[in-house]
């Protein structure tokens, strides 16, 4: 049985995007071996001309080059946590956000998801003359989240992206933004963890797609966790291979199982009913699916 | 008491001890510490320093005319310690100065040795045990003229007499500085030699000409200025623990305050500090003719003095970027803030609560950040992980209701008058509730009868996938956050 798992699980192949050695870079700031902070000395491991800031790793499958570029707008549908992800992993390599018309920022939740408050300015109100207060905020910080108070002109639009490509910045916006380099939006989202008056609220599983200019302009779609159990973001199991099994066991719920967010890799097959396991059951007790035990039908 | 180490102290009678004797204990600083004085004799001691600085590396001035340095290591290298007091002694009279060197144990009696050298030969070495030495003194030289009229009246006229009194004695029956004299008086340190680096005069100062009318130039120009202080202490691997800043008025009028550094000031922080010190002062004179954001008669010269230097330990600052804001950053919070208002810029910091909003504190920039409540204890009905994404401000009015269409209720044992069915946030259209959990009451700060109040939360997840945080407050729903 373990043979089967291992047929329908996707293959994860190493992208190769531009050059090699952006490639390299990448991984490097990946791993925090190098940071892209624009005010962080040269020398001690600190590339100056790194213009990509690395992003959490759940997120680097959807972003060109699997890291925000420096000058680059990005759109991330409604205000939600996939900003705050998004925003998450250059902070943590010693870029500065300001999140800009956002008076309701959690900051809990973006501490937990990574990004550390003590490189964080919050401008909740922006007042009338916002986009001058969004152009001040690029030249100072690295990354600004910004959800614009009213639909921009494109005037305003290409003041705010010559802004972002003087000054070297990302721009992430909460909200449509025609011409954005890259576009990401939440398509579905399933809380687990709690029920009708029982349990509470533990992660929520969403599908994130992804599309944008050039030659990604080919939507692609990544599941994750945002947040997960512990409130941070995580590639969570991609259900198709949840289908995939199905056709192989139609009588078996493993979409169910995918959605419960226990992956289908931890799971030992020959160890496990599947039959037996119902969506109420595995998403809403703590039952670890190993407990489980009874042979397949 | 502590082991005693052996100090060398160089005495150059030349320059007079300055007007106010430094209090005891507190450690006396380097001369840059303290006010300048006027001519140049402070100055020219550097040159003593500076010779000495060529058989220790780490010299303490005590003030001008006085310094010392620990004697072991150096005494090893030169052949004993008469010998390195000798050729110290040599060294300085070559600059032109007169010189006397004490050696002993400890700080207090190396300087009654130096004292002793001014008259008795150049060179005075103590051979340890230091109380053999300092037992026959009079109990004068502890330098508090009260305390030693006090002791003789007493009958106390020796250091010795003075030791063999138990020291709590000497504490209950003369205070602090009885105990602190005792100690002396016992052959114990008064502090340890706190040797500052090479004496280089790490001030930086600015002349205004003409004098600086408005305050915002002298904070623009404290801002680089602070700039250069830390470059020059950072290229000696140094920090300081206050900052002095001089303002000198064109009138001659001059406005001094120590401000805490700690070697975590930014450039931008040394001005804020400027600025308010400027401002308390044009406060102070209250001059209703003098319009906002000018200096009455305007500042002639600026002057940053570094005090109290320490070796830079720990984190190199600006490098990983970690609560030091750069200047850079500051310049665009500055900048919002003058156009949206001192408060329209928040740096927020964690701190401990049980609600979403009370568990981040949204400090204005510029502002000292610290957290209110310490965020790492537990809290005990803290709403559970993970955290809402979204925090209002002012929660939204919301109705709750069952499938019937009456409003749920939680009853005094916080029971729910029935399973929630709908939602309807800020009048908004209704949506069927998919899922939900609690009441879980709280009754926060039930000692207070001001600020106490009694809650139920709950959590609730709408047929779009939407979660939401729902508390229940004196009968009224209210939305709290939502974990988009």
């Amino acid at each position: 049985m373990g043979a089967a798992l291992a047929q329908v699980m996707p293959l994860v192949a190493e992208r190769r995007d531009g050059p090699e050695r952006r490639d390299e870079l990448v991984g490097l700031l990946a791993d925090g071996a190098v940071r892209s902070g624009r005010d962080i000395s040269p020398g001690s491991g600190v590339l100056s001309d790194a213009d990509l800031f690395p992003v959490l790793p759940a997120l680097r499958e959807l972003l060109p080059l699997r890291a925000l570029q420096r000058g680059s707008v990005v759109a991330a549908g409604d205000w939600s946590m996939l900003c705050t992800a998004l925003a998450a992993g250059p902070v943590a390599s010693g870029a500065w956000c300001a999140a800009a018309g956002i008076a309701e920022f959690g900051v809990v939740a973006a501490a937990d998801a990574g990004l550390d408050p003590a490189r964080l300015l919050l401008v909740p109100e922006l007042g009338p003359n916002w986009p001058q207060v969004v152009a001040s905020l690029l030249d100072g910080c690295d990354l600004v989240l910004l959800r614009p108070p009213d639909r921009p002109s494109a005037q305003v639009r290409r003041r705010l992206e010559a802004a972002v490509r003087r000054y070297g910045a990302v721009l992430l916006v909460a909200g449509a933004w025609e011409g954005a380099q890259v576009r990401l939006r939440v398509t579905s989202q399933a809380w687990v963890g709690i029920g009708m008056g029982h349990g509470r609220l533990r992660g929520r599983r969403v599908r994130v797609v992804a599309d944008g200019r050039g030659e990604w302009s080919r939507a692609r779609a990544r599941w994750l966790w945002l947040p997960g159990p512990d409130g941070t973001v995580a590639q969570a199991d991609d259900p198709v291979t949840s289908d995939r099994l199905k056709v192989r066991y139609p009588e078996i719920g493993f979409s169910d199982i995918g959605f419960s967010g226990i992956g289908l890799s931890e799971i030992g097959l020959s160890e496990v009913s599947l039959s037996e396991v119902s969506l109420s059951e595995v998403s809403l007790s703590e039952v670890s699916l190993s407990e489980v035990s009874v042979g397949v039908g | 008491m502590s082991r005693q180490h052996r100090v060398l102290v160089v005495r150059c009678p030349g320059w007079p001890p300055p007007e106010q004797a430094p209090s005891r204990g507190r450690p006396v600083g380097r001369p840059v510490g303290q006010p300048v004085e006027a001519g140049l004799e402070p100055r020219a001691f550097e040159q003593v320093v500076t010779a000495v600085t060529e058989f220790c590396p780490r010299i303490e001035v005590l003030r001008p005319g006085i310094c010392a340095f620990g004697a072991r290591g150096p005494a090893r290298y030169f052949g004993g310690e008469t010998a390195l007091a000798s050729k110290v002694t040599e060294t300085v009279e070559r600059l032109g100065f007169e010189c006397a060197v004490g050696i002993a144990d400890g700080m207090f009696a190396a300087l009654l040795a130096s004292r002793d050298a001014l008259t008795a030969g150049s060179v005075v070495v103590v051979p340890p045990p230091v109380q053999t030495f300092l037992a026959p003194r009079s109990v004068t030289v502890l330098g508090e003229p009260e305390l030693a009229e006090l002791l003789i009246r007493l009958g106390i006229r020796t250091l010795g007499e003075f030791a063999a009194i138990p020291a709590s004695e000497a504490e209950s029956r003369f205070g602090p500085e009885g105990l602190f004299a005792h100690r002396l008086a016992s052959g114990g340190d008064p502090r340890p030699l706190a040797a500052g680096p090479q004496a280089v005069d790490m001030s930086v100062e600015l002349e205004f000409d003409p004098p600086a009318e408005s305050s915002e130039q002298v904070i623009f120009a404290a801002k680089s200025l602070a700039g250069q202080m830390h470059a020059k202490l950072a290229g000696s691997g140094l920090a300081c623990v206050r900052v002095q800043v001089q303002l000198t008025c064109d009138d001659g009028q001059e406005i001094t305050r120590l401000w805490r550094h700690d070697g975590f000031l930014t450039d931008l922080a040394v001005a804020d500090r400027v600025r308010w010190q400027l401002d308390g002062w044009r406060g102070d004179h209250g001059d209703a003719g003098v319009a906002e954001n000018t200096v009455a008669g305007g500042i002639a010269l600026l002057r940053l003095v570094p005090d109290q230097l320490v070796q830079h330990r720990g984190r190199q600052l600006g490098l990983w970027g970690d609560e030091v804001i750069s200047d850079r950053v500051a310049r665009a919070a500055v900048r919002v803030q003058a156009m949206l208002g001192h408060d329209a810029v928040r740096h927020p910091v964690l701190t401990g609560g049980r609600g979403p909003a009370e568990q981040a504190l949204l400090v204005p920039f510029g502002e000292e950040r610290t957290p209110a409540r310490p965020p790492d204890r537990p809290w005990p009905g803290q709403i559970p992980a993970p955290a809402p994404t979204t925090v209002y401000p002012t929660p939204l009015a919301a109705m709750v209701t069952d499938s019937g269409g009456t409003q749920v209720t939680v009853t005094g044992r916080g029971e729910v008058s029935a399973d929630p069915a709908w939602l309807s946030v800020a009048d908004g259209p209704s949506q069927a509730i998919t899922a939900w959990t609690g009441p879980w009451p709280i009754t926060e700060r039930w000692w207070d009868p001001v600020s106490s109040c009694r809650k139920a939360r709950f959590q609730l997840v709408t047929l779009d996938g939407s979660a939401w945080l729902a508390v229940v407050k004196d009968r009224r729903w209210l939305i709290e956050a939502s974990y988009d």
